[in-house]
């Protein structure tokens, strides 16, 4: 079985149905049209080209197999980055910033790059809405009420058990230290140090004087 | 044109009529055309579905693949001949944008209006023209065409040779032709349980799916008449196509040939 266009196959039916699910995107996906961009993620073996028109196609780039074979097709935009830095990539403000810092190397269009990140990050589907679709809006608002107060619920929970954690070991077993003893310890730490220095120079002074003393007296 | 052992040739018979293969059965060459029509007339209506069910949707991904070796861009003019319900039709559409066009050629008419509506309910206009034409004489100029993809069609067509030889004209220089076709399973025990599905298995779910389990039957047994990949090759070359290469796809139960015109 074709892997990596089970791959493509995979992404291009997401993307386009999170697209699907936000009204506005098909906007913002007008200003994308006719235009094309290849990704080279350096952890995957294949890049990626994304065409864009009423939707989005993501196909495998193949490089010749001879040199007299075509070469890979003009892209509008080629971006280059590794796994690591592609959810950075969400924000389109700081591609300027990453291209700086070579975690990412860009050629042809930013604007494409830039227009492309903005499509993902400005994605926003009503998920209670499209369950009223299914299951009614009584169902869809109970249902992510719920969700919602156990997601607080648990958070608060974990939120307070760390408190909780956190005092049993600093106050009952004396596992850890209290902030203030640390701040305490690593003060002491600095004056120690501090004193060192000065100790260390006075030697080097008693030194050089000695040398200089020696060298008079022959 | 003569080609290499294709059995496909027509060749003299006691009526002196030529003859070829329907399947497995031996059939004067003017009547091949119409039984293929009468096969592909009846199956039209649920060909998409069972193309879905006999491959388990991995025909999909032969197409994409196909597509992904085409090295199609914005402003190709495109050939999908045999294009049937127009799958590979609906990718390039987008790909070649406005300034492209994808020409949707098949010699079924049932074929080529389910493709067509199928396409026009997805809103793929403008850049897609409908042809009803023979593989084997292309009714367009030469030098037409950047990309011509022929899937799932060469089998069914009556002189492979001379059909290349059309696709070969029409091609524009450094233009390239892609035959994804079923073909001969590299592995002997692929290759067995590949008869057994194809001519116990595949018969039913046809009568079953679509009520017709002697189109599906055809299916088999055409896909089994079908050149094997290093003689298609070899009919490639002599069309005159170079660069020729194929690639086995899921065992070799389907390949992709590939061959450009410089």
């Amino acid at each position: 079985m074709p892997f990596a266009q089970l791959v493509t196959s995979g992404i291009e039916l997401a993307m386009n149905q999170l697209l699907k699910l936000d009204d506005d995107s098909q906007q913002r996906l007008k200003k994308l049209s006719g235009k094309s961009l290849q990704v080279t993620i350096k952890e995957l073996p294949w890049p990626l080209l994304f065409s864009f028109s009423e939707q989005i196609d993501v196909r495998i780039v193949l490089t010749p197999d001879s040199d007299s074979e075509p070469p890979c097709e003009p892209v509008d935009c080629l971006i280059e980055l590794n796994l690591e830095t592609l959810p950075k990539l969400k924000d389109s403000s700081q591609l300027t910033q990453l291209i700086q810092q070579k975690q990412l190397s860009l050629i042809g269009d930013i604007y494409v790059a830039q227009t492309f990140s903005a499509l993902l990050k400005d994605l926003d589907v009503d998920w209670e809405e499209q369950l009223s679709r299914y299951t009614g809006d009584v169902m869809a608002h109970q249902t992510f009420t719920t969700m919602r107060t156990l997601f607080d619920t648990a958070k608060s929970q974990i939120e307070q058990g760390a408190i909780e954690l956190g005092e049993y070991l600093t106050q009952s077993d004396s596992i850890a230290v209290k902030p203030s003893e640390m701040i305490e310890f690593s003060r002491g730490v600095s004056d120690l140090r501090s004193s060192t220095e000065r100790l260390s120079a006075k030697i080097a002074l008693l030194e050089q004087a000695k040398k200089v003393d020696t060298g008079l007296n022959n | 044109m003569s080609g290499p052992d294709t059995n496909d040739t027509p060749a003299s018979t006691h009526t002196s009529e030529p003859s070829t293969h329907f399947g497995f059965k031996q059939v004067e060459s003017s009547q091949k055309v119409n039984m293929v029509k009468e096969v592909f007339q009846s199956v039209a209506a649920k060909y998409d579905i069972m193309n879905d069910l006999m491959s388990l949707g991995v025909h999909r991904l032969w197409k994409r693949y196909t597509i992904d070796c085409s090295g199609v861009r914005a402003g190709h003019k495109v050939l999908d001949l045999a294009g049937g319900t127009g799958d590979l039709t609906a990718k390039f559409s987008r790909i070649v944008g406005e300034s492209g066009q994808v020409v949707l050629a098949d010699i079924n008419d049932a074929m080529l209006k389910v493709g067509r509506d199928k396409l026009r309910d997805k809103g793929i206009v403008g850049n897609v023209q409908y042809v009803q034409a023979n593989a084997e004489a292309l009714p367009f100029p030469d030098n037409s065409f950047d990309i011509i993809t022929i899937a799932f069609g060469l089998r069914n067509v009556t002189d492979k040779d001379k059909a290349l030889a059309s696709m070969y004209r029409v091609l524009k220089p450094g233009g390239r032709l892609l035959v994804l076709e079923f073909s001969k399973p590299s592995n002997e025990m692929l290759n067995k349980a590949y008869d057994m599905y194809s001519f116990h298995l595949l018969p039913k779910i046809g009568q079953l799916v679509a009520n017709d389990a002697d189109s599906y039957q055809y299916l088999a047994e055409s896909i089994r008449m079908h050149p094997e990949q290093e003689v298609l090759k070899a009919m490639m070359d002599t069309a005159g196509f170079e660069q020729t290469t194929y690639q086995n796809l899921t065992g070799g139960i389907v390949a992709l040939h590939r061959g450009f015109k410089f």
